[in-house]
């Protein structure tokens, strides 16, 4: 009944928000009117896929401007940009998972420009600058015990094991970066409080879970715990590389034969593609870190028959049923690039070309549906949903969508720049 | 023998080469099913294949003559000679069928009922796949020796699109494969598989490609005519498994990669073990 009341309250805000700022409803309009055409005329054909003119560089750099522009005073990032009410207050969640990703963008090419001049210094200052001041707002945030609230900043929630997890990946880049010992404590409390929270099973549920349950996309609480075992000065403490182990084993059994994965467990809502690219982000990203092949190979599976259907369609559907079947219209294009980061990621692992090929082509179709230019909190932006009204996240441009396509336009400069195919003559060839 | 030629279009180069070297030989083709050329999803999968300027080209250079065009110069140069008759250079299968006196069937779809009835009208013993659509069990039944098509890679150890481009990538030397239809995509029996010879002087992609169209369509009349003696048998390929591992499907490139097997054919690396099955 509550969240019933809840939904309701949501809708007549964004609702009301247009009346408040009128001059929101062209930019609406103009979204609505270019999907709707888009979708009535875009070919899709088995030989073909989307293509762009825009340059990945161009298409990072927009998003990474949409990032900026959307820390708020506090220096938190909003969650979002509605076409209805504006921006939101400051997401913790995702104002930690974003770290990272300033970082990347800070130290993008400059590590090939460096080395010719022998200096490794280079960085782009306004991205790092904005990480710390990311960083330093979090900080205030985390409760004695070492967690970081659920939800939007200002609005009274419990302790987060999610969240925590995944504010715990940029308080470990951050402290990689500054060195600042304040951010190591806060990482390791983060870190201590999880394990705290941890079942011997591996699984997290109960009261710090999202509705009390236990779900496989937690896995990216094990990658933040496998990352901060990575750290070179916290080797010696084998707790939380062993935590995140143990969620690994916990969550590897809920992969099914037909590369489908159970205990997402989000109760009315669908197996949203981001949810499900979190359970292979998660993994994959531990298995690498604590080289775990059966891991990886498992999450192999499920991202080839991901692989099979995107080269077929064209898209990955927004939500599917068990099995992969029976795929929603929309598209989520968070979890698209998501999923490109895990193709792409594959392909480093295994050096399969088919990997680093379906990523390219997701990533073409990710640019060309950001708009370079434009208001702020639009230009640059990745919808919830394409079409924007499809269910994910509807009529927004969302933080962590940027986040995410930011992360596989990175990690697609990363590799094409590195890229080196092996020798014919060593490769095996037909018999 | 009784034989058919499907074709994407009665404008397709390889399919009016197939009829011709057929007829030549004395298997003159009972029939040909060919995908309209103009309707709405050939054009919109041109338009996405090739742009609209591809297609302004493709369309001035097929239907409108240009200044100088004598009429003899084939889109593929090396499928030149088999295009060659005395009036020039045949351009359509209506040219071909007409010379050699076999009727044409015009579709949309060459799964539907209609072009199945037609086919089976024909009741031919053998089916030549050079292009269209991907074909259904129902059609894949008609004929008693099966659908024959040239894939324009190795297989098993490349499956799927953009071929000879993934062939560069992946060590594979660039060849063909003539192999009975099944319902899966290029899975069938193996009739006959040949690396292409001197593929290290290909100029470029699309020469390359133009290449192994015109040897598949030589190769192809060869194993047509070893199986009108009884003189060849298949050989099934391994059950593709759903794993990455051990599928060998490709799928479409992407330009970027592309650009990179246009390089290692620029490079001529030599390729490691020649291979030839039934060759």
């Amino acid at each position: 009944m509550g969240s019933m009341k809840d939904q309701i309250a949501k809708t007549v805000t964004e609702a009301t928000g247009l009346l408040h700022r009128p001059q929101r409803a062209l930019p609406l309009i103009r979204k609505l009117a270019s999907d709707t055409l888009r979708v009535t005329f875009e070919p899709r054909h088995l030989y073909t896929y989307a293509t762009t003119k825009r340059s990945s560089a161009d298409a990072l750099n927009s998003s990474m401007r949409w990032i900026l522009d959307a820390q708020r005073s506090d220096g938190g990032i909003a969650a979002y940009y509605s076409l209805l009410t504006g921006y939101s207050a400051s997401y913790p969640e995702v104002t930690g998972y974003i770290v990272p990703t300033l970082y990347d963008f800070a130290h993008r090419d400059f590590a090939h420009r460096d080395l010719a001049r022998g200096s490794h210094h280079a960085q782009d200052d306004g991205a790092v600058a904005a990480a710390e001041r990311a960083t330093r707002w979090l900080l205030l945030l985390q409760t004695p015990e070492g967690a970081f609230p659920g939800g939007l900043q200002g609005a009274a929630v419990q302790p987060s094991v999610f969240n925590t997890g995944q504010i715990l990946q940029g308080l470990v880049r951050a402290h990689l970066e500054t060195k600042r010992p304040q951010t190591l404590q806060a990482a390791l409390a983060s870190a201590d409080w999880l394990i705290q929270m941890q079942h011997p099973d591996g699984s997290w549920s109960g009261s710090g879970a999202y509705q009390n349950g236990a779900h496989t996309y937690y896995s990216m609480v094990a990658w933040a715990l496998a990352e901060l075992s990575a750290h070179a000065e916290l080797s010696v403490d084998q707790r939380y590389g062993l935590a995140a182990e143990r969620n690994l084993d916990w969550v590897l059994p809920h992969f099914r034969q037909s590369g489908w994965i159970e205990g997402i467990n989000l109760r009315g809502h669908p197996d949203y593609l981001h949810f499900i690219a979190y359970v292979l982000q998660g993994v994959l990203e531990c298995a690498i870190l604590r080289r775990r092949n059966d891991a990886i190979q498992t999450v192999e599976k499920s991202a080839w028959v991901l692989l099979r259907k995107f080269e077929t369609n064209k898209y990955l559907p927004g939500a599917y049923g068990p099995d992969f079947k029976d795929g929603q219209r929309f598209t989520c294009l968070t979890g698209n690039a998501q999923i490109s980061c895990v193709w792409l990621r594959l392909f480093e692992v295994t050096g399969d070309l088919r990997y680093l090929n379906a990523g390219l082509k997701m990533n073409e179709m990710l640019k060309q549906l950001i708009l370079m230019r434009g208001p702020r909190g639009i230009a640059g932006g990745v919808t919830g949903s394409y079409p924007v009204w499809g269910r994910y996240q509807p009529l927004r441009y969302i933080s962590w969508g940027c986040k995410f396509v930011a992360d596989a336009l990175l990690l697609e400069q990363r590799l094409t720049q590195s890229f080196e195919p092996a020798a014919l003559e060593t490769l095996p060839c037909a018999s | 023998m009784r034989i058919v030629v499907l074709c994407s279009s009665i404008y397709s180069e390889t399919g009016c080469a197939v009829a011709v070297r057929m007829a030549e030989l004395g298997h003159v083709p009972v029939g040909a099913l060919a995908l309209r050329t103009l309707d709405s999803p050939t054009l919109l999968r041109k338009l996405g294949q090739w742009g609209v300027s591809g297609v302004a080209r493709y369309a001035r250079t097929k239907f409108i003559p240009q200044p100088g065009d004598s009429g003899c110069t084939s889109h593929n140069p090396y499928l030149q000679p088999l295009l060659n008759h005395e009036a020039g250079v045949f351009r359509s299968l209506r040219q071909v069928a007409a010379l050699y006196d076999f009727p044409i069937t015009v579709c949309s779809d060459q799964n539907a009922p209609k072009s199945i009835a037609c086919l089976r009208e024909w009741s031919p013993d053998l089916i030549v796949f050079t292009g269209g659509n991907i074909l259904r069990k129902l059609l894949l039944g008609v004929p008693r020796l099966g659908v024959l098509n040239v894939h324009l890679g190795l297989l098993p150890e490349i499956r799927g699109m953009s071929s000879p481009e993934w062939s560069l990538l992946q060590g594979v030397p660039p060849g063909i494969t003539i192999h009975s239809m099944d319902a899966g995509i290029d899975t069938g029996p193996i009739l006959q598989r040949c690396e292409l010879p001197d593929w290290k002087r290909c100029e470029s992609l699309g020469d390359l490609r133009n290449r192994l169209i015109a040897f598949g369509v030589a190769k192809l009349v060869d194993v047509v005519t070893a199986l009108d003696r009884g003189a060849i048998s298949a050989m099934p390929q391994y059950a593709p498994d759903s794993t990455p591992r051990t599928d060998n499907q490709f799928f479409v490139m992407h330009e970027w990669l592309q650009a990179r097997a246009a390089d290692r054919l620029a490079r001529g690396r030599p390729a490691g073990v020649a291979t030839t099955v039934n060759g």
